[in-house]
């Protein structure tokens, strides 16, 4: 890399180093990885991990849209493409979307951003990655047996009167909690206890509060789907109709149960990318952060207030309008958080000297989906529209803006972002950005038209659809095709990088974050030397100072 | 350094066993007062009274066998926190049942077809006609 | 799980520096490895309440709608063994901080025998709910399909009493074992000598655990048997 043009950055007086003894290499073998306790070999075990599920959810998702491409059956059978779009829900919610930031890189970075040794327990951190192994295998194995065709949320009293095993699949998901419980449990206890003197709680970066508020919901939360999948398990085998009409049971009772959890789910997958990108936007506008406190309190903000919004899930199930309008007004409410977060990151932006490269690109993209996203879910929570849109591809492509436009861009800006902090290389620029635009293309080309065929009136989970969505239809699966090709070609400049990659030396972006004043990679023990933490994460200047402007 | 009082649990209360002592036996009168009075034919009261005879002895538990008393304030709050949710819960789900249209709930008519007639929530408005097709 | 919780929140076997043997190497006091241990398993007990508190929803809820049948079902549980049980649980609670407060005070030996104590009320408990469900089973009081207590028959929702009962006291009854497993851990180590008075975070956290099992049936108890 060459010298960067400011005086403000002490140049480097070398080439970059690769640290030579570093996490990856310190112990070898097989068992040093399987019996580790060291976060960052954590949090490498469930990025090669996330990447498998991510790869099953989107085959799954593959063989959706391909069914659609045609009104009528086009390549397999009704209750085949039941289980298809059920399986891509339940794995891409449960075995990718939930751990993925957290598991990652909320393990990899959390202790480093926090100049800490270690997390607080990592015994349990060893166990959550088990724990979320056995319950994806047990996914993976009702997957083959069968699988479910409730769809991912496995409504009763279909789910409990259906002909398929269903059972293993919710056994899977009722273990995958305790892995996200544990994870977050070890997360809340660590930046309580494992802060480093000089890193008071208004200097933690920005990523550190939103894994913070994300744990708190895992914690929170999680326990009652626990309960759910329980209680819907049991009754498939056991017949207690706990939400059996017939017996006197209530079947809505089971979707407030269902939602006070999912509704925060999606939370907790949502904040760590805005974690995330709070972290990008500082580095790659190489200017302070605006508005600190009120990123972090947002953050806490939509943790806490979206427990209370998970009813605008039912609004036509059969739940009283009464509480469908209490739960509409917040919902509106903890968008105000997430609008917060937006102005601040645009202020971010404003009048930085922006450093154009692929996490940039997917910053770009994050906006923009999560301001359409976010916008098309509050237009969701207003109830008399949502009686119209309730199970139409409006939501569907609402909730994929956000899962997939704002937090897959998140997750992909996360691996560039941090990718020569953890294996020491840096990718190839120019590869990336074309795969940046790829995905961002795809992206608008798969669920863009999902809008307009949801507001025209196509239902969601069809197997057959009226003929006038056809070229919708085909206009979205083909624009998947893009969004896949995106994410292949990523794949391979990243393995092409691990490998061959140039040596990225300890800051390549010249970030002000904690995590990178260490070696890349970094050393097992993580800091050679206590640090001191004179200046905040996010800042680049003082005030009245000129942006300066970083060639890298 | 993390943000705790060196002085906590480990070195704070000085008290001896008798408080356990005086905690059990309080739990214990309180147990027989609420078979009692779960005997008595309170009407509406009996379940509310239940309730925070039930309140009561959970809190000393909590406060005294649990040390909550004297303990981290950042431990308080993570108990206090998730009570309020189970409260939440609570309070959101009885939202939705106590305004619920009959028809909708567990115990409620069935409901009307839409075979020309109304709901009954019609207020007298006419049929809608089914969807020609 | 609860066991290897206890574990690790009870001190790393890490390179000893400043001396304590228990002190992992991430920690740099053990007042802040035991401040986390204690939050840790705050946070654990926050989530237990979270799970047991949609049981409670679903009981309010049926009790709602079927408050006679409620009623009268509730009249046909054994009080005797309820209360016998309650005050079983509450006992038990009692002895395992009276374990804490002697292993604080260096009485491992005294701590032992109210921990077995602490045990033999929950092999009691467990008799008791027991001796409940085989009257159940004999009767056929029993949840959703199975249930066919033809004394009960005329209350709409009846059959919703005992998926309710046998819901809650089953989850209770798992944690009552899971408590049981932690606390015969906790008494092997406290033979062994494992604790003194500077070193006795597991038996707190497992008294901790051990004292949620107890709030949730003070709740249980009432809802089920006095209403």
């Amino acid at each position: 890399m060459s010298q960067p043009v400011a005086s403000a950055i002490p140049a480097p007086t070398a080439a970059p180093v690769y640290q030579e003894i570093n996490y990856l290499n310190a112990d070898r073998g097989v068992a040093s990885w399987l019996k580790t306790l060291d976060h960052k070999r954590i949090g490498v075990m469930y990025f090669a991990s996330v990447l498998m599920t991510f790869l099953l959810g989107g085959i799954f998702a593959m063989i959706v849209r391909f069914e659609l491409t045609t009104p009528e059956p086009t390549f397999i059978g009704a209750n085949t493409y039941n289980r298809m779009f059920t399986l891509h829900g339940m794995v891409m919610v449960f075995l990718f979307m939930i751990p993925a930031i957290p598991g990652v890189f909320g393990n990899f970075c959390l202790p480093l951003m926090l100049g800490a040794k270690d997390v607080a327990f990592p015994r349990l951190n060893l166990m959550s990655l088990y724990v979320y192994w056995i319950g994806s295998a047990i996914v993976l194995t009702g997957v083959i047996t069968g699988g479910a065709d409730s769809g991912w949320t496995f409504y009763a009293p279909y789910s409990t009167s259906t002909p398929m095993t269903l059972f293993p699949v919710l056994l899977g998901v009722f273990v995958l909690g305790f892995s996200s419980i544990l994870t977050g449990l070890n997360f809340i206890v660590t930046v309580h206890t494992l802060r480093a003197p000089g890193i008071t709680w208004m200097k933690m970066p920005l990523f550190v509060w939103a894994i913070y508020a994300t744990s708190i919901i895992q914690v929170l939360a999680t326990p009652v789907i626990g309960l759910t999948t329980l209680l819907v398990g049991i009754e498939k085998v056991g017949g207690f109709g706990f939400f059996d009409p017939g017996r006197g049971g209530d079947p809505v009772l089971m979707q407030h149960l269902f939602w006070f959890y999912s509704h925060p789910a999606v939370y907790i997958m949502v904040l760590p990318a805005m974690g995330v990108m709070s972290e990008i936007v500082a580095a790659f506008a190489r200017k302070n952060i605006f508005g600190y406190k009120m990123i972090a309190y947002s953050s806490l903000g939509i943790a806490f207030v979206g427990f209370f919004a998970w009813g605008h899930h039912m609004f036509v199930s059969g739940q009283s309008s009464f509480d469908g309008g209490g739960f509409a007004v917040i919902s509106m409410l903890v968008g105000v958080f997430t609008a917060i977060k937006v102005f601040n990151w645009v202020g971010t932006l404003y009048r930085g000297a922006i450093l154009v490269t692929a996490p940039f690109i997917y910053l770009c993209g994050f906006l923009f989906f999560i301001v359409f996203g976010g916008m098309t879910g509050i237009a969701l929570a207003t109830i008399s529209p949502d009686v119209h849109w309730h199970d139409t591809y409006f939501v569907v492509a609402h909730f994929h803006f956000i899962m997939v436009g704002a937090v897959i861009m998140a997750f992909l800006a996360a691996i560039h972002y941090w990718f020569p902090k953890m294996f020491g290389k840096t990718y190839n620029e120019g590869w990336a950005m074309v795969a940046a635009a790829f995905i961002v293309l795809g992206f608008n080309a798969t669920f863009i038209p999902q809008f307009l065929a949801g507001n025209a009136g196509m239902p969601r989970r069809y197997y057959m659809y009226p003929e006038r969505f056809t070229g919708l239809n085909v206009a979205s699966t083909m624009g998947s095709t893009l969004l896949a090709f995106g994410f292949v070609m990523i794949l391979i400049y990243l393995i092409f990088a691990l490998l061959r990659g140039r040596i990225a030396g300890e800051n390549p972006w010249h970030s002000k974050g904690y995590e990178w004043r260490t070696s890349s990679p970094p050393i097992k023990e993580n800091f050679a030397e206590t640090l001191e933490y004179p200046e905040e994460p996010h800042t680049y200047r003082e005030p009245g100072e000129e942006p300066e402007h970083v060639i890298i | 350094m993390a943000d705790h009082k060196d002085k906590h649990e480990d070195e704070a209360h000085e008290h001896g066993p008798g408080r356990y002592v005086v905690i059990w036996m309080a739990l214990l009168v309180f147990t027989i007062t609420t078979v009692v009075t779960g005997h008595m034919d309170l009407g509406a009261a009996n379940l509310p009274l239940a309730m925070v005879i039930a309140t009561v002895k959970a809190t000393l538990v909590v406060l005294f066998f649990m040390h909550l008393w004297d303990a981290e304030g950042i431990n308080r709050l993570v108990f206090g926190v998730a009570i309020v949710f189970v409260m939440v819960l609570l309070l959101g789900v009885f939202g939705d049942l106590l305004t619920r249209m009959p028809e909708a709930l567990p115990t409620g008519q069935p409901a009307h077809t839409l075979e020309g007639g109304d709901m009954p929530s019609s207020h007298g408005m006419p049929a809608h006609r089914p969807h020609g097709e | 799980m609860s066991s290897s919780d206890a574990s690790a929140h009870g001190g790393g076997h890490g390179d000893a520096h400043g001396g304590n043997p228990h002190l992992a190497h991430h920690f740099d006091s053990m007042a802040t490895q035991n401040h986390a241990s204690r939050l840790g398993m705050w946070l654990f007990l926050g989530t237990e309440v979270l799970l047991f508190a949609g049981l409670f929803l679903g009981y309010s809820v049926y009790r709602h709608f079927y408050h006679e049948a409620f009623r009268a079902a509730s009249h046909h549980l054994s009080l005797t063994l309820g209360t016998i049980n309650t005050v079983v649980l509450i006992t038990s609670s009692f002895t395992v901080a009276m374990a804490y407060y002697s292993v604080k005070k260096g009485n491992s030996k005294a701590a032992a025998g109210l921990l077995t104590f602490t045990i033999l009320c929950a092999v009691a408990f467990l008799c008791i709910k027991g001796v409940e469900y085989n009257e159940k089973f004999q009767e056929g009081a029993l949840p959703g399909k199975w249930f066919h207590f033809h004394e009960m028959q005329g209350y709409p929702g009846a059959n919703m009493f005992y998926t309710v009962y046998f819901l809650t006291t089953g989850l209770h009854a798992f944690h009552v074992i899971v408590g049981m497993a932690v606390l015969i851990w906790v008494l092997r180590r406290t033979i062994r000598g494992d604790f003194d008075k500077n070193y006795y975070i597991p038996v707190e956290l497992g008294g901790l655990y051990w004292h949620l099992v107890d709030l949730v049936w003070i709740f249980l108890f009432p809802l089920l048997y006095l209403i």
